[in-house]
């Protein structure tokens, strides 16, 4: 990847940026002076969405079945299987599965009417996490990442983007470079590995090793004037930058009470649920949380109300947390998946259900976004959508919407090729305050 | 002096040698026939810059040669010891010595290992069940280590039925493991092994190649049907067993050791050869539940019944793709091996197949799908061949390739290391030369409740074959009661038994200090490992190079820190004992750590820090060129 491509978008995205930013506030307002964050200086004017500030995304890998999580038939008992459906708060209907977050769909907008065009995982996870499906040709940026590129970070030393138990191939920065990549969690109760000098190092040391070794990154690379060398020359700064903030506590579970740990409840995706509330909090601008295990073409009713567990509870707690915390109002939390799962029940497979791309269900609740409200409606069975489809894309453009950001700028890729943050996707306006 | 490091050069090179030397060697696989097969590639090459009128790219030195070498073929880098021996000897041919001698490294297949582990997407369990991938895992290993030729390894697999635990049937992993999907499992069979990427005709006509949803269930057909081998058989035992759960005595779980842990990991039938079109199907050419036979889409036809199920259908579909699809099979293999060896295809995506005429230079690619078929897919071969070319030798180039997507040809990429590259040479520096550990070993120990059972009298290889030949219903209730009084008289544990068996089972926890290949897989996602960017194995070659700050810390405060530079008894430091010259020091740390001797403004900036920071000037300078990019980067 050639370096002065990327500076070169990096400069075109700045001009564009603020010159429809100022565009959109002429005539509304005086143009917010540089200085600010651009985030910032684009909301309001483009409509109701920008009150969103922070993302949570939370993905469920594998395809979490619509049917026994947020898209319930109780009339159909032949595609519910032993799936029960109860009333959330604001009257709406929810799996039993998550007697918890019954309690807060007053707070959620459900979107029933999702339907995306890849089938299989990788495929699925891709165009989530990117807008556009995978070409072998080229890498594309990750979701998080376009937010960071377009809104910028909001922590001088923190990193913009983290990704709890994520795959870094969903979280890479693609064609904007490594910088624009997530820093990576594996275990949120671990937080930041290794952002502390060990003790055993004086300090005097350390930065007698940083210098060295910088010395021989610069001569590597003069030798080799090549991006991802130079890349990992910078990461080196921000690594440094950050182990000397005041801000590394962002990353500490342990400063949290146990009541609010027992709140979100155990394991790795609600602890990650609470690190996110705490990165938030400590102006990280996207962070991204997965739990795994969807995939349940095999026994899928045991499967679901296992990964059920996990999440109902961790969910209520975050958007409980949040609210108490006046965060809730400028963070968009979003429950996303790849695909929805088949209304058909196999026997042959223990009463599995396979992918089903046709039609699913994510969810979006806080910045801005009117609670106890679902949009779009599948058929009787949840095979199809039936009214308000809303593709990949459009899901995209209404996160992106939601903060404010132009889904419909241009940035061109290094090859000269033009990406959008969701591609042709329009945003859903209605769902916003 | 000469002499001494003769000898030891000697010592290093020969004692393996005679160890792990292998002895059939076929006759297109002689040394002569090799170098003559590089010789070939390299007047391509050398064609290929005067057709284009571009000036020849330098050779190498030394140094990044025995480096490049090193972690392209055993994936590590060379041991202080190692990388010191290849330096100073004087020898015209040690190039060739060198590749001759990393061939017969160990290290090589633990290397390949990752590879396969990636491509076929190892992970040791899988959700639900009982299970584990553990007999499968170690046929692959064992393949890779006994060097299958490709289109036997790729046989076995997809035409693969039986027991799962036993080394012979092992390789029906490759299908149990994705039980439930059967459709995904094909879709990543046509893509790895064929280049063909059929994902979207899955569900619906691919809008962009040409492949229809009838033209995927049709190859579907050939391997429908992938159930357990006569666990009907069990299922009314199983269902008794299963009501009375809640008290989950022994009953309970030596039956499900039956169920999920012996047929479970069963795959019944050849493949039905036949299938029902889904019951979502679409279009006109079909009706949902209309029965299909085996269609292949392209190659010579092959083709299965509508009328009755086969038995045959999986060992059809690898005839199929092994012999049936020529050139695909051996462009797709051959290409996959010029990436690994040279660093990037000729086409890319590797698992995008393009016909040699549409490459960017078809004679090349002609000869070297040939190569692969004249070697008679020999993995280790064909990389030799490719070892020993000049080609290899080129210089580093620090441009991106030209080309979209493909090599070049113009020198070697930059690229960052693996995760498992990376990780392998640090154990290396820590522990010393990795490859002199055990491999990692299946456990076929029978557990019953977590505990094993009837140790040093039955394994789960004798077992799971006794309990998969019975033949009905009630042999499986006879057979099961009797097993179940065994397990109950023989308490569990059989002294003496245990500690015998356990020296044949060689374990790895997440955390050992041995090679990737030898850990669990996928790694955890607090290991080093995840951190810089392994496969999480849920999808086909899923692994990163990307950087992340992440990775700086660790490199910065932890696991580097923790296990080498403030290890005293690091291996690395060894190569230091009975050295006084400060000059001498620093010289063997460059060499252990980046395969090369310091350069004298290297030497300099070093021997500064010596004169001020005294003793602890080491591990700094050791940590210094760890953290340094020439160490993750290969040049």
């Amino acid at each position: 990847m050639n370096i002065h491509h990327l500076n070169r978008t990096d400069e075109l995205t700045r001009r564009q940026f603020m010159l429809n930013a100022a565009r959109a506030y002429l005539g509304v307002h005086l143009f917010p002076m540089l200085g600010t964050s651009i985030a910032s200086a684009a909301p309001a004017a483009v409509g109701a969405g920008g009150k969103a500030k922070y993302v949570i995304y939370l993905y469920m890998s594998g395809g979490m079945s619509h049917l026994d999580t947020f898209d319930p038939k109780p009339k159909k008992k032949a595609v519910m299987g032993p799936t029960e459906t109860i009333m959330g708060k604001a009257d709406v209907p929810i799996s039993g599965y998550l007697p918890k977050t019954a309690q807060v769909t007053d707070k959620m907008c459900i979107i029933n009417s999702l339907s995306s065009t890849q089938g299989a995982h990788e495929q699925g996870t891709y165009v989530m996490h990117h807008s556009y499906t995978q070409r072998g040709t080229i890498r594309h940026p990750a979701f998080g990442s376009w937010v960071l590129k377009l809104a910028g970070p909001i922590h001088p030393q923190l990193p913009g983007f983290v990704a709890i138990n994520t795959p870094p191939a969903v979280t890479s920065g693609g064609f904007f470079g490594a910088k624009f990549s997530a820093a990576p969690i594996g275990k949120p109760d671990e937080g930041l590995l290794d952002s502390k000098r060990p003790d055993e190092i004086s300090e005097g040391n350390f930065d007698r090793r940083l210098s060295l070794a910088d010395k021989l990154n610069q001569q590597f690379h003069t030798r080799y004037p090549n991006a991802d060398v130079k890349a990992y020359e910078e990461l080196y700064r921000d690594a440094i930058a950050l182990m000397k903030s005041s801000d590394l506590a962002a990353f500490d579970l342990s400063k949290e009470t146990q009541a609010t740990r027992n709140l979100y409840g155990s394991g790795n995706f609600a602890q990650g649920c609470l690190l996110a509330r705490r990165l938030i909090e400590h102006d990280v601008r996207f962070v991204e949380v997965q739990l795994g295990g969807w995939d349940t073409h095999y026994d899928n009713f045991t499967g679901v109300e296992g990964r059920c567990k996990e999440f109902d509870q961790a969910y209520a707690a975050l958007l409980t947390d949040l609210e108490a915390r006046g965060k809730l109002k400028d963070t968009l939390v979003v429950v996303a998946t790849e695909f929805g799962r088949t209304p058909e029940i196999k026997a042959e497979h223990k009463e599995g259900r396979d992918h089903h791309p046709n039609a699913f269900s994510c969810v979006l609740a806080g910045g801005g976004i009117k609670g106890g409200v679902k949009y779009g409606l599948t058929d009787t069975s949840g095979n199809k959508v039936k009214q308000d489809v809303v593709s990949v894309q459009d899901f995209n453009a209404t996160i992106a919407y939601a903060l404010g950001l132009p889904h419909d700028l241009v940035l061109m890729s290094p090859t000269k090729r033009p990406f959008k943050i969701a591609d042709q996707g329009k945003p859903i306006t209605s769902l916003y305050t | 002096m000469f002499r001494i490091l003769t000898y030891i050069v000697v010592c290093i090179f020969c004692t393996k040698l005679s160890v792990h030397g292998f002895t059939d060697v076929k006759p297109k696989g002689d040394p002569e026939y090799l170098k003559k097969a590089a010789l070939q590639i390299d007047t391509l090459i050398a064609n290929f810059y005067r057709n284009k009128k571009l000036p020849v790219p330098e050779v190498t030195d030394d140094a990044t040669f025995m480096r490049r070498a090193f972690m392209v073929t055993i994936g590590r880098i060379p041991t202080a010891e190692e990388a010191w021996a290849f330096i100073e000897i004087e020898e015209p041919n040690k190039r060739v010595d060198l590749v001759a001698y990393l061939m017969k490294s160990q290290g090589y297949s633990s290397h390949m290992t990752n590879w396969a582990f990636d491509l076929l997407r190892l992970r040791d369990y899988r959700q639900g069940g009982q299970g584990n991938s553990e007999p499968y895992r170690n046929w692959i290993r064992e393949a890779m280590d006994q060097n299958v030729p490709w289109n036997e390894f790729v046989d076995q697999l997809v035409g693969s039925s039986g027991n799962g635990w036993d080394p012979k049937t092992a390789a029906v992993g490759y299908y149990t493991s994705d039980r439930g999907m059967p459709l995904d499992n094909l879709s990543n069979t046509m893509r790895i092994f064929l280049g063909t990427r059929m994902e979207c005709a899955q569900c619906h006509d691919d809008p962009f190649g040409d492949t229809d949803r009838k033209d995927f269930y049709h190859l579907a057909a050939f391997t429908h049907g992938q159930g357990q081998l006569n666990q009907h058989l069990m299922s009314k035992l199983w269902g008794e067993l299963r009501d009375e759960r809640e008290s989950r005595g022994i009953e309970y779980q030596v039956g499900q050791l039956f169920w999920d842990r012996i047929y479970g990991m069963s795959l019944g039938g050849g493949g039905d050869g036949r299938i029902e079109l889904p019951s979502d199907y679409q279009y006109r050419d079909g009706k949902p539940g209309e029965v299909l036979g085996g269609k292949t889409p392209f190659g010579k036809f092959t083709r299965t019944s509508d009328r009755e199920v086969s038995d045959d259908g999986r060992e059809k579909f690898s005839e199929w793709i092994t012999v049936k699809t020529d050139p695909q099979f051996s462009s797709v293999i051959a290409n996959r091996m010029w990436k690994r060896v040279m660093g990037k295809g000729i086409y890319e995506p590797v698992d995008e197949y393009i016909e040699a005429s549409k490459t960017v230079y078809p004679e090349l690619m002609l000869y070297l799908s040939t190569l692969m078929k004249d070697l008679d897919y020999d993995l280790k071969k064909f990389q030799n061949v490719l070892l020993l070319t000049k080609t290899f030798q080129f210089a580093t180039n620090p441009k991106p390739s030209t080309l979209d997507g493909g090599d070049d040809f113009h020198g070697r990429k930059i690229e960052r290391l693996s995760a498992e590259q990376i990780w392998d040479s640090l154990i290396t520096l820590s522990n010393g030369d990795p490859d002199r550990l055990k491999k990692r070993t299946v456990d076929n120990r029978i557990y019953v409740g977590g505990k094993p059972v009837l140790v040093g009298e039955m394994d789960m290889v004798q077992l799971s074959n006794e309990v998969l030949a019975l033949k009905s219903e009630a042999q499986v209730r006879k057979y099961y009661k009797e097993f179940l009084e065994r397990v109950k008289k023989g308490g569990g544990v059989k002294s003496g038994g245990t500690q015998m068996m356990m020296e044949e089972v060689q374990k790895y926890g997440a955390n050992s200090v041995v090679r990737a290949s030898e850990l669990p897989s996928p790694a955890p996602r607090e290991h080093f490992l995840y951190l810089f960017g392994a496969s999480d194995r849920e999808v086909v070659e899923a692994a990163s190079k990307d950087p992340n700050v992440g990775q700086m810390l660790s490199l910065m405060n932890g696991y580097v820190q923790k296990n080498l530079v403030n290890k005293p008894d690091a291996h690395v430091y060894k190569s230091l004992k009975d050295v006084t010259s400060s000059h001498e020091k620093i010289r063997r740390l460059y060499l252990a750590i980046l395969s090369r001797p310091p350069t004298e403004e290297e030497m300099k900036w070093m021997l500064a820090e010596v004169e001020s920071a005294g003793d602890q000037a080491y591990r700094n300078i050791v940590a210094a060129l760890v953290m340094s990019s020439e160490f993750v980067f290969l040049q």
